[in-house]
């Protein structure tokens, strides 16, 4: 009896105390520092080392998920040496445990799913060196979302930039990734810029480095917003700034364009979260600025998506599209809290929260699968595969649930975020104050639908040629199957999606206790019924279909050919060809070109060989982009080269200059 | 209670015959309109049975994505017959909210999305042809669709069709939502002058080149989907111009009875259409549905401006 009880503190009953007694900050810490040490195994030569960084990863992802069920808490630990005076502080509430979800959701797909994909890379580059890379970014993510402090929060959101880098930078023997690595290094060292110099406007203005402490209002807020806006913006990659984004995801290994899509664009998210919709800093034009990068980037987003021709740059386009229809969603919400309508911002907020998680999880599950489709067929071109779906099933099934889900297609989870933004723009164009934000409110109801029928066609056409009709070359003739763990994580997100997506009413009541929002009946769609209602018809219909084949069985053919005898594969209809009537339409935004060369003697009747190639430049990179960059160019060709004349004298005196005038200005103080 | 039974049953009742029988009434009006006394008027029932009854082929190139995608169109286009008050008899559901318009125009869109798949998915160019168009016109006509039904909500103060369709709205709001929804609609059926039903060159198909090799049962299938489509598109325009005419509180069965002169009637304007009207280059598409679009934003504008 007594060896029992003293045993008894051990059983199953004081773990679940423990989960639910032990506050979330130090269970994130413990996940981060899990990942930090999968880091460090994972750089081992040794064989079993990705194996153990793998499992120590999958570990840490559980960790993060778990926290999302304990209490909110701060923790912070203060190192020998000061940062700028402040501790490194840990603050969990509910916003951070909702990203902590996403990341732990993520984590834990990716975690099963890189071994097999890394496989394929061998020779390029080592397993255990991308899992190390996913590591530090899962940790410094984790960090992010739960830093208490600007300080914290920028040393994480660097730590993040750098292994993101690295990451991209994977197979950097290839030219293309190197220049990849260059772009997106360049696009994260401007956002960083603009970001610190608004912390530091920030705390300048609030003598505080605490994000709970920074309180500015009206004008005071522009100067700081404005730079903060602009570096989260260029990080979460939406319009005018994601030119870094379908450059760098698609040169990425698929696990890593995965999380950097799915979760890592997310932070910014949760910045401007944290900072502009929970936080104090708020001025009127804030909501507006949002508003309108937000239904440009979804727009522009889709648009190019059409335009491409890798599977990985349609995702990456993709994810702009779908950054902005939060950032939409969030202006929204500000914009309702401004003018008085309640309803209104807890239904934005709610669409902005619950896609930003849904979008994390379809577009993880897309990039995976894409990633299988490399893997297997050696080939991302849509044009090179085809019919995958019939050598690929599992894949292939998982795939179209994750298209359906990023077209918002009902009762996937894409569907209920979408329609808290349509149900927030309806409440909104019915109640809004003045007449202006009504009439706004109804022409982005029609914007929104046009990104969404957009977005239908660009992922119909991403399925439809990648993975259906018959395979276009020898490759694609001979893909394969992933392996059970690629599989499996496809399979856990789909069905994450699915679940989601029914579980709709149930989310908004989580958002709600979690206190994002307070109304009570947001979501007003039987979904549950009406999927049983779905179902069932699709079932009789189906089984009338079935005793209707059991007296004249279905018989199988070649497609019709038109009597000239066997369709070859390479007559199917192109993606190029696809996208083609929507691209025409939107041809003020770039210059579209198709150049068709027809070869051979006697080439109007026997050509013997036809060649038709689109290529397409958008004019807000040749036009603005392009003499920005030349300008620099030109300055550091003219004047700066002086100064990197490679002469150590000349640096050592510059180093002592700026230190001699930040001494002298930190003492005028 | 039992006058809202009555009202159901004549709603089902009307699902399961109007689209069949508008099939007939555009068929016949097209014949009589190039001088043919054109086919028993029961032509529609007997190709369907013929249909039903013979076997199918399928290609072998297709997968389980060209057998799912008939199935579930049908099923989608049934439950939204019967859940969306189209016929301005009482919908199953009613106020339940599974008639909410974003709800519909999202489930009507994923029958497009399988039946893009499913032309995708046989490998055949024409097939492809087909889902490039679709999804096309798919992109142009749906923010028309899409606010001038909210247009009609914001007026009605209910985005539950379920509830919009049979409440009253401005006059000004109900025919410029309406005209929208129907131009829109023309496009979206693949009517003339967009697209010719009964076309014979496959380069100029747009419907018919998706359904290119679904034959016999699976044919039918699609057949039916079509008929139910064109049904609910019809009725909802038609209920969209009639509401400015629903007084408050009564007369459902008055109501009723509009709608379906006004659905058989737009079954009669669609046969002249395509007797005196010829399919539109493709390229000109675009500006034939921006006369929709433009209706749509008045329509919002209008509402804003009354509500």
């Amino acid at each position: 009896m007594q060896r029992r009880s003293r045993l008894e503190p051990y059983g199953a009953k004081p773990i679940a105390q423990l989960i639910y007694t032990n506050h979330a900050s130090e269970t994130v810490i413990a996940a981060m520092a899990l990942w930090v040490v999968a880091c460090l195994v994972g750089l081992q030569k040794s064989g079993g080392a990705w194996r153990a960084a793998t499992l120590l990863s999958l570990v840490a992802s559980a960790l993060c998920l778990i926290a999302t069920l304990q209490p909110a808490g701060d923790a912070a630990l203060r190192p020998p040496i000061g940062i700028a005076g402040v501790a490194l502080a840990f603050h969990v509430d509910s916003l951070s445990k909702w990203f902590l979800g996403l990341i732990g959701l993520v984590g834990m797909a990716v975690s099963v799913y890189a071994p097999g994909y890394l496989q394929h890379l061998r020779g390029r580059a080592r397993p255990g060196f991308v899992l190390s890379g996913l590591a530090l970014l899962f940790a410094s993510m984790a960090g992010v979302v739960t830093a208490r402090n600007a300080i914290v929060f920028a040393a994480f959101w660097e730590l993040m930039a750098l292994s993101s880098f690295l990451l991209v930078a994977t197979d950097h023997e290839r030219h293309a990734v190197r220049r990849a690595g260059f772009i997106y290094l360049g696009a994260t060292r401007i956002g960083s810029a603009f970001l610190i110099a608004g912390f530091l406007w920030a705390h300048a203005l609030t003598g505080s480095w605490e994000f709970q402490a920074w309180a500015l209002q009206g004008p005071a807020a522009t100067g700081p917003a404005a730079l903060i806006l602009v570096g989260l913006i260029t990080k979460a990659g939406a319009w005018p700034f994601h030119l870094w984004l379908p450059i760098a995801h698609p040169a990425a290994p698929a696990p890593v364009s995965a999380v950097m899509s799915g979760v890592m664009i997310k932070t910014a998210v949760y910045a401007i979260l944290r900072l502009f919709v929970f936080g104090g800093i708020d001025s009127p034009w804030i909501a507006w600025v949002l508003v309108a990068l937000g239904a440009v980037s979804a727009f522009w987003g889709v648009l190019f998506a059409l335009l491409q021709g890798d599977l990985k740059k349609v995702l990456a386009y993709s994810s702009v599209e779908n950054i902005g229809l939060i950032l939409l969603a969030i202006g929204i919400a500000l914009l309702a809290r401004n003018a008085k309508l309640p309803q209104v911002q807890d239904l934005a907020l709610a669409s902005a929260l619950f896609h930003s998680l849904n979008h994390g999880i379809f577009k993880t599950l897309l990039f995976l699968g894409a990633g299988t489709v490399d893997a297997q067929a050696h080939t991302r071109e849509m044009e090179r595969l085809g019919g995958l779906i019939r050598r690929m099933p599992w894949t292939g099934i998982t795939f179209f649930v994750g298209s359906a889900a990023i077209c918002a297609l009902p009762l996937l989870n894409g569907f209920a975020s979408e329609w808290l933004l349509y149900r927030g723009l309806i409440v909104m164009s019915s109640s809004g104050g003045t007449g202006e934000l009504r009439l706004v409110g109804l022409l982005l109801l029609g914007w929104v639908g046009l990104v969404g029928a957009l977005a239908l066609s660009c992922f119909a056409r991403a399925f439809g040629i990648s993975f259906l009709g018959e395979p276009r070359t020898g490759a694609a003739r001979k893909a394969t199957e992933g392996t059970a763990g690629m599989i499996g994580a496809c399979a856990f997100l789909a069905i994450l999606c699915v679940c989601l997506g029914l579980a709709a009413p149930l989310a908004w009541d989580v958002m709600r206790s979690l206190g994002f929002i307070r109304m009570q009946h947001g979501w007003t769609l039987p979904i549950v019924p009406l999927a049983f209602a779905l179902s069932g018809t699709a079932a009789a219909v189906w089984a009338g279909m079935a005793i209707l084949a059991r007296r004249r069985p279905i018989r199988s053919s070649a497609t019709w050919d038109c009597g000239f005898g066997g369709p070859i594969a390479k007559g199917q209809y192109t993606a190029t060809g696809f996208a083609q009537p929507i691209v025409r339409l939107f041809g003020v935004l770039y210059r579209y070109e198709m150049s068709v060369t027809v070869g051979g003697d006697g080439r109007r009747h026997f050509p013997t060989e036809v060649r038709a190639e689109a290529s397409h430049e958008a004019y807000l990179e040749s036009r603005v982009y392009q003499p920005v960059l030349d300008g620099v160019q030109r300055l550091s060709e003219r004047f700066l080269y002086r100064l990197q004349a490679g002469s150590i004298h000349q640096y050592l005196f510059l180093m002592l200059s700026t230190l001699a005038l930040l001494l002298w200005l930190g003492g005028t103080r | 209670m039992s006058l809202d039974l009555i009202y159901q049953v004549i709603h089902v009742l009307e699902v399961c015959s109007v689209p069949l029988l508008l099939a007939a009434i555009i068929r016949r009006a097209k014949a009589r309109m190039q001088g043919r006394p054109g086919p028993p008027f029961a032509q529609p029932i007997f190709d369907l049975v013929k249909r039903f009854r013979k076997s199918e082929t399928i290609s072998s190139t297709s997968s389980w994505v060209f057998r799912v995608s008939p199935v579930a169109g049908l099923a989608i286009a049934l439950v939204i017959a019967l859940t969306v008050p189209w016929t301005g008899a009482r919908a199953l559901g009613t106020g339940s909210g599974v008639a909410d318009f974003i709800l519909v125009a999202y489930l009507l869109a994923f029958g497009r999305f399988l039946s893009i798949l499913a032309a995708l998915d046989t490998g055949s160019a024409f097939g492809g042809i087909g889902a490039s168009r679709e999804s096309a016109l798919g992109v142009l006509i749906e923010p028309s669709v899409l606010v001038s039904l909210a247009a009609i909500s914001v007026s009605t103060g209910s985005s539950d069709l379920s509830v919009a369709l049979t409440s009253h709205a401005p006059t000004s709001v109900a025919i410029l939502a309406g005209a929208a929804f129907l131009l829109a609609a023309l496009a979206e059926l693949s009517r003339m002058p967009v697209d010719d039903p009964t076309t014979h060159l496959e380069l100029t198909m747009i419907h018919e080149a998706t359904i290119l090799e679904n034959s016999g049962r699976n044919l039918a299938l699609v057949e039916v989907g079509v008929a139910l489509r064109t049904a609910i598109y019809f009725g909802v325009g038609a209920r969209l111009l009639l509401s400015c005419a629903v007084p408050v509180g009564g007369l459902a069965t008055m109501q009723i009875i509009l709608t379906l002169v006004s659905i058989l009637a737009l079954g009669i304007a669609i046969g002249v259409i395509e007797g005196i009207s010829v399919k539109l280059n493709w390229r000109r598409i675009p500006s034939f549905v921006a006369f929709s679009t433009a209706l749509a934003a008045m329509s919002a504008f209008v509402a804003v401006l009354r509500g």
